[in-house]
């Protein structure tokens, strides 16, 4: 599967080629940054100054390079098809060998931010127990009430901005019991062979 | 069991024979534990026929007395010579006795736990539903080719109920499973102690 770049895209990339590869190696590095942390419009005015050239064609540059990786990483793409569509991009070897190693080395976890960003649901992150007997209380002496008290730790978003939650939950023996039954059968479904089928088809 | 001077005075009235007769003593010790029971008390519940030739304010002052010395007998898990010697000493008749204590007997378990479930506690699970999905594509990624659980927690908090949901994979949920099966192995464990 080859990307096709859009002529806005080639023109915010065009940049790369008129400077130095050491200054394409900083975008580059600027760009994961930026797809890890969130982008600073500081670091864009440095640059520019740095290099004496519009703050705009700094953003466009690390923009644009920031889109290529995502958009690579989004498919996947092999590293053969990676190199033909930059090719359209008419950049030297050295170039395209730098984006390359720059796509290699950093797609899994480009991968790993982008599929972090869909996922609004909780998700399980752990859970804690303790196993209480209720004795006593104000209504009523002598009590002997065994109950399993949860701590349940949900995280929502990716681990760097997690949104941690944290409910206390209770469950007398027999609903434990039947949770641990129930949840089995859903563990006991992921290896029926309709599921199997289902996840060795769809690759 | 210590009992207010207005609870033993209800007490008294209800032993007395003039004031209530046989089946009039039956009826108000049922009509005592309906109530108790019951999680909408019925206005209605002294509304007998047996009642009616009874004075209404000391037949208040009985229900409320018997109720009361009830929900103290079950609170302090009273057993039969101390419901006994305690009626005993308000003139209780050895068969009034006997009627009380066997109607005791039968609603003492769910009175108890009636008793046990007042106070705060953490939301309880009631149930757990799920769901097995396969994450396969989505806006920001292509083969993502994962299954995935959505599980449903099903809690109850002080009467109304909420739905805890949340996604894991399945190496999560079999630690999930795992934990609480080392949880209900030490329920085990300590209901053998």
């Amino acid at each position: 599967m080859l990307l096709v770049l859009s002529d806005d895209h080639k023109e915010h990339l065009a940049f790369l080629p008129t400077v130095d590869t050491a200054v394409v190696g900083e975008f580059g590095r600027i760009a994961l940054e930026f797809l890890r942390r969130g982008s600073s419009p500081k670091i864009y005015e440095g640059a520019a100054r740095k290099l004496s050239v519009p703050v705009d064609m700094v953003q466009h540059g690390v923009e644009g390079l920031m889109f290529l990786m995502t958009e690579s990483s989004k498919h996947m793409i092999s590293e053969v098809d990676f190199l033909d569509s930059v090719l359209a991009l008419g950049f030297g070897d050295e170039l395209n060998q730098m984006l390359l190693q720059l796509y290699l080395q950093h797609h899994s976890q480009i991968r790993s931010i982008l599929s972090q960003l869909p996922s609004n649901l909780p998700a399980y992150q752990n859970l804690e127990w303790r196993l209480d007997v209720q004795l006593a209380s104000r209504s009523a002496r002598q009590q002997v009430i065994p109950a399993l008290t949860m701590r349940l730790l949900l995280t929502r978003g990716s681990d760097s901005r997690s949104d941690h939650s944290i409910r206390v939950l209770q469950a007398d023996p027999s609903t434990l019991l039947h949770l641990i039954s129930t949840l089995e059968a859903a563990l006991a479904a992921m290896k029926t062979s309709h599921s199997r089928r289902i996840l060795r088809n769809i690759k | 069991m210590e009992l207010s001077e207005s609870v033993q005075r209800g007490l008294q009235s209800l032993a007395d024979l003039s004031v209530f007769d046989q089946s009039g003593f039956q009826v108000l010790v049922d009509a005592s534990f309906r109530s108790l029971l019951s999680s909408h008390a019925d206005p209605g519940v002294l509304d007998q026929p047996e009642f009616k030739r009874i004075d209404q304010i000391l037949l208040k002052q009985s229900h409320t007395a018997a109720t009361t010395f009830i929900l103290e007998a079950v609170k302090q898990n009273a057993d039969k010579s101390t419901i006994s010697s305690c009626l005993e000493e308000l003139t209780f008749s050895a068969e009034r006795i006997e009627i009380f204590y066997s109607a005791y007997q039968k609603h003492k378990k769910e009175l108890g736990r009636l008793l046990a479930s007042i106070g705060r506690r953490a939301p309880q699970i009631n149930d757990v539903s799920w769901r097995l999905q396969y994450h396969t594509k989505n806006g920001q990624v292509d083969k993502v080719n994962e299954p995935f659980y959505s599980i449903s927690l099903n809690a109850e908090n002080e009467g109304s109920s909420e739905d805890i949901n949340f996604t894991c994979t399945v190496e999560q949920l079999q630690d999930l499973v795992g934990k609480l099966k080392d949880a209900a192995k030490s329920v085990e464990k300590a209901s053998q102690m």
